[in-house]
């Protein structure tokens, strides 16, 4: 599956999406490398989502290429993709609200499993599965509301629960789609932990509004404005770059 | 206490009174009927409901000795429903013996049921043909009609009275409509007349622009086999297209129906079709039954309204010929295909070996007597058998009326 | 493992209970007609469930689910009186027919969502209600097929009539309600309800949706087809009324009368239809009117259905 030793783990080669008039992400060319920790930042409007959509394969590139590993995925659909390793999470958490938190984090473990079309066992007789969401459960401070149904735990919860399932399936690459978005202080700190302690093989590319988050969690950054990249490099080329200053960066770093 | 004893002995002593009174020794013969009472053939059942309930009255709901109990349900036009009612009655009411449906369909899904039961069963308005003929039951007696039956002699009569040498049908898209328009079609081309074309309508039609838009200007006459709703738009439109007064307006008995001839205009007058019964019929015991009806429930008799009357009383008729010993129910069955009750309201009748009626078909045209659109009788076929004049063995080796 | 958060006994396992043990030990002291109206509970409670497997866990509402279950009794009907066939070979043509046409109609619905969904296949149950009505030679039209012998004789009980037929329905029954409670509880089942709760996140979690989608209809329609060969031998005859719309329709509302994802809730609305027609019928002729209340009122009381009474409400 994983590519030859140098080749990175996502490329985007001169991608754009229009709709309609509007190019919401115009030209992007950006490689990732595996392990990387790696952020995009960027003004709202600026495509970020976007960005997100066309990697995951929500919707296919007006133009330009998607390669993961050395493979052109441009032309697959995201459940495809998923199968190939990249995972995401949502700005608005999307999570499974009826079912309870250990249901969820099953399914998201069955979905990479052949066993997923297992019609006449139940489910809580696979030990693996029930293993390994238990532990995923136990890594995300779940545990204690393992039966809830999803929509009953706190907006922080369902946070966790959200990296959480996109992690269930072992990705080679993560999205991250403002992780700490609406998260009370403490909660944040909490967020940044488990960020922090996230498999160092795993390639990580986070969008973060906060600043401090994306320059102390991710070496290397991207800089989205109106849909086209604006800088791109270590968060110190970046943070240094003046167009980058201007544009965005002057005097909201602490925002 | 004492009170409730006092009241109960007067309730005892009451009782033996009544029964003493009423002379009955044995339980009272349990009748089953079914019919759609709900739904959009709701109409027709009542209709058939209200002439049975008119026969029983008149008799004082009392037959071979007995006191009668009518135990009444409603099929709801649906064959399971239909089955599921007759297994009520039949299996928890233990009626002895049982009477009604209205579809085909209905008919059709009884008949395996009452055969394995051995329960006798009158049919007083189902019409498909194979009831009484390739797929008839030795349990069910038909007192009404088989739809071919008065279109064998409507065909010749279109042909040979009427001048009429070419037509194009219009017919609801079901067996009963098939069968009506097969039987005027075989007797009709064997005249020589010639069928230009066969219009089939759906049971919801609405709209007949896209039928009669069809039917070329220089046909002799139209053949309309419509039902309830479809009956009047169909006449309405008819009328509208021009056609009325340029071609003739033939058709099945149920077109011009007193169930729906009140509610037409002037557009039907001059319609000439076929039944084995009017309620026009000009006889003393049809303007009796017709009046009563009348009087009793506010509107003409149709010709569903008929069926059970004289349904009831042939039933009613079997049961005093055996002495009301409905519990041998071989015996009962076999005394509804012998007895032979006069003054019907259609006139005369009997059963022939399969179980269906031979009886007059009167050819009937509409004209507004006064002020009422009625179907005056102009003509009489007597004594039609369901094979018309063909030979019954040789017909039943043919293959029953399709499209 | 935690155990599930302890809660008093809830008062659907009593309720359930109790309905087993009188679906299993009441017959033989019910006359005939009740056994009968029985046996058309337990086989509409397959057809209820078949649907809710659609409706309630994978949120497919369908308007055609009748077709499976008509088509099956067709297949029934026409292989046992027309081909003279062996009770196996109607038993296996009813349900190949049935299911692969939910195979093959699954390839042209499993597309679309919600009331997309509701109005195709509302559309395509109504094609074959037409084709019961007017494929004459084969469906008998409007009078449909009679004369299906019974399935008792057939293979070979030593009794016939309502009871043993009662019993045979009952083992179905069972043997459907069992598999579909642990289909629901299987990893398939619980990637249906993913579907019901979030379909794209589910995709970006790597699920084929439309797959899994195509998979539950096809599933359903076998259930159903199960439930439309007992139909036909329990009635002996069909009809184009078996698949019609007023069936789809008072089928929907069975499930959600009953209360949908919850199996055993739409066996309760199938057995509350049952019995109110019968029995109010045999009152009044307006007893439509009756169910329509009946109806509002657990709208009103219970909008997730009778079985979810009590329940967390979904917003």
């Amino acid at each position: 599956m994983s590519g030859s030793p140098g080749t990175p783990c996502l490329q985007l080669e001169r991608v754009s999406r229009h709709f309609g008039g509007l190019k919401a992400v115009d030209d992007v060319t950006l490689t990732v490398e595996p392990g990387a920790r790696h952020a995009v930042i960027g003004p709202n409007g600026a495509g970020k989502t976007t960005l997100f959509n066309i990697i995951s394969g929500e919707f296919p590139p007006s133009s330009g290429a998607i390669t993961l590993d050395g493979r052109n995925v441009t032309k697959l659909k995201p459940h495809q993709r998923a199968a190939l390793g990249v995972a995401r999470t949502f700005q608005i958490t999307r999570l499974f609200p009826e079912l309870s938190v250990i249901d969820n984090v099953l399914l998201a473990c069955a979905a990479l499993d052949r066993r997923k079309f297992t019609m006449f066992r139940p489910l809580s007789s696979h030990g693996d599965f029930m293993e390994r969401a238990g532990r995923l459960l136990d890594q995300f401070e779940l545990s204690n509301v393992r039966d809830e149904r999803a929509r009953h735990i706190s907006y922080g919860a369902q946070r966790r629960l959200d990296v959480a399932l996109a992690l269930a399936g072992h990705p080679r690459l993560l999205l991250l789609d403002e992780p700490m978005a609406g998260l009370s202080t403490p909660e944040r700190v909490a967020m940044r932990g488990l960020l922090e302690q996230l498999d160092p093989s795993i390639a990580v590319l986070l969008i973060e509004h906060d600043m401090d988050v994306a320059f102390s969690f991710a070496a290397r950054v991207t800089v989205l404005h109106q849909g086209k990249v604006l800088a791109d490099g270590s968060r110190d080329e970046v943070s240094a770059n003046e167009l980058v200053q201007q544009a965005y960066l002057g005097g909201s770093v602490n925002s | 206490m004492n009170a409730v004893r006092a009241l109960l002995l007067v309730v005892a002593v009451a009782a033996t009174f009544i029964s003493a009174q009423t002379n009955d020794t044995r339980p009272p013969i349990k009748i089953g009927f079914m019919v759609p009472l709900s739904g959009g053939n709701a109409q027709n059942g009542r209709d058939i409901l209200n002439g049975f309930l008119m026969y029983l009255d008149e008799i004082g709901y009392r037959a071979g000795g007995r006191q009668i109990e009518l135990i009444v349900e409603d099929d709801e036009a649906i064959p399971a429903v239909g089955l599921t009612k007759a297994r009520k009655l039949v299996e928890r009411d233990e009626v002895h013996v049982m009477a009604g449906a209205l579809l085909s369909s209905t008919g059709y899904a009884l008949a395996p049921y009452i055969t394995s039961m051995k329960i006798p069963m009158v049919y007083p308005v189902v019409s498909a043909d194979d009831l009484t003929q390739r797929r008839r039951s030795e349990w069910i007696v038909r007192t009404g009609w088989s739809g071919s039956q008065p279109n064998h002699a409507f065909g010749e009569y279109a042909y040979q009275k009427l001048g009429i040498r070419s037509v194009v049908t219009i017919a609801l898209d079901y067996a009963f409509g098939w069968e009506s328009v097969g039987g005027f079609e075989r007797t009709f081309a064997a005249a020589g007349g010639r069928i230009r074309q066969k219009l089939w309508v759906p049971l919801s039609a609405h709209d007949f622009a896209p039928y009669l838009a069809q039917i070329p200007r220089d046909v002799d006459a139209v053949y309309a086999l419509l039902l309830g709703r479809t009956a009047l738009q169909f006449m309405r439109q008819y009328e509208e297209f021009g056609l009325k007064g340029r071609v003739t307006l033939i058709g099945g008995g149920t077109t011009t129906d007193e169930h729906v001839l009140p509610f037409m205009g002037d557009e039907a007058i001059g319609t000439v079709t076929a039944l084995h019964y009017s309620a026009a019929l000009d006889t003393p015991a049809n303007k009796a039954f017709a009046a009563t009806y009348r009087a009793r429930f506010k509107k003409i008799p149709s010709y569903y309204s008929e069926s059970m009357y004289t349904g009831g009383k042939w039933l009613i008729a079997a049961i005093n010929a055996i002495d009301g010993r409905v519990e041998d129910r071989a015996a009962l069955v076999e005394a509804l295909r012998r007895v032979r009750p006069s003054d019907l309201p259609r006139g005369p009748m009997e059963l022939d070996a399969y179980g269906n009626p031979i009886e007059n078909v009167y050819i009937r045209r509409v004209e507004r007597v006064n002020g009422e659109l009625q179907n005056t009788v102009i003509d009489t076929f007597p004594r039609v058998s369901q094979f018309w004049t063909f030979d019954p063995d040789r017909y039943l080796s043919e293959p029953l009326y399709e499209r | 493992m935690a155990e599930p958060r302890a809660t008093a006994p809830d008062w659907r396992l009593v309720v359930a209970g109790l309905g087993a043990v009188f679906l299993l030990a009441a017959p033989p002291f019910l006359s005939a007609y009740w056994v009968g109206l029985l046996t058309q509970v337990v086989i509409l409670g397959i057809l209820a469930m078949s649907l809710d497997l659609l409706i309630g866990y994978t949120g497919l509402p369908s308007l055609g689910h009748a077709g499976f279950f008509g088509v099956a009794a067709y297949g029934v009907g026409i292989l046992s009186t027309t081909y003279q066939a062996g009770v196996v070979a109607s038993i296996a043509g009813g349900f190949i027919a049935g299911t692969g046409l939910a195979a093959l109609l699954g390839l042209i619905v499993s597309h679309v969502r919600d009331v997309y969904f509701l109005m195709i296949t509302m559309a395509l149950g109504m094609v074959l209600w037409g084709l019961s009505f007017r494929w004459i030679p084969v469906t008998g039209g409007d009078n449909g097929i009679a004369g299906i012998p019974r399935l008792e004789t057939l293979i070979g009980l030593p009794a016939t009539g309502p009871i043993p037929f009662y019993y045979l329905a009952l083992v179905v029954f069972a043997a459907c309600i069992v598999l579909m409670m642990v289909l629901v509880k299987s990893p398939f089942g619980l990637t249906l309800q993913g579907i019901r709760e979030h379909e794209p996140r589910m995709r970006s979690l790597g699920f084929n949706t439309w797959l899994h989608g195509y998979l539950s209809y096809v599933c359903a329609g076998a259930f159903a087809s199960v439930a439309g060969i007992m139909w036909a031998y329990y009635n002996g005859f069909v009809s184009p009324t078996y698949l019609d719309l007023t069936a789809s329709s008072e089928l929907f509302l069975m499930v959600t009368l009953g209360g949908p994802a919850t199996l055993v809730g739409p066996v309760i609305g199938a057995g509350a239809i049952v019995i109110l027609k019968n029995v109010m019928s045999a009152y009044t002729a307006r007893w439509l009117l009756i169910l329509g209340i009946v109806y509002i009122v657990t709208i009103l009381w219970a909008p997730q259905g009778l079985w979810n009474l009590g329940r967390h409400r979904r917003s």
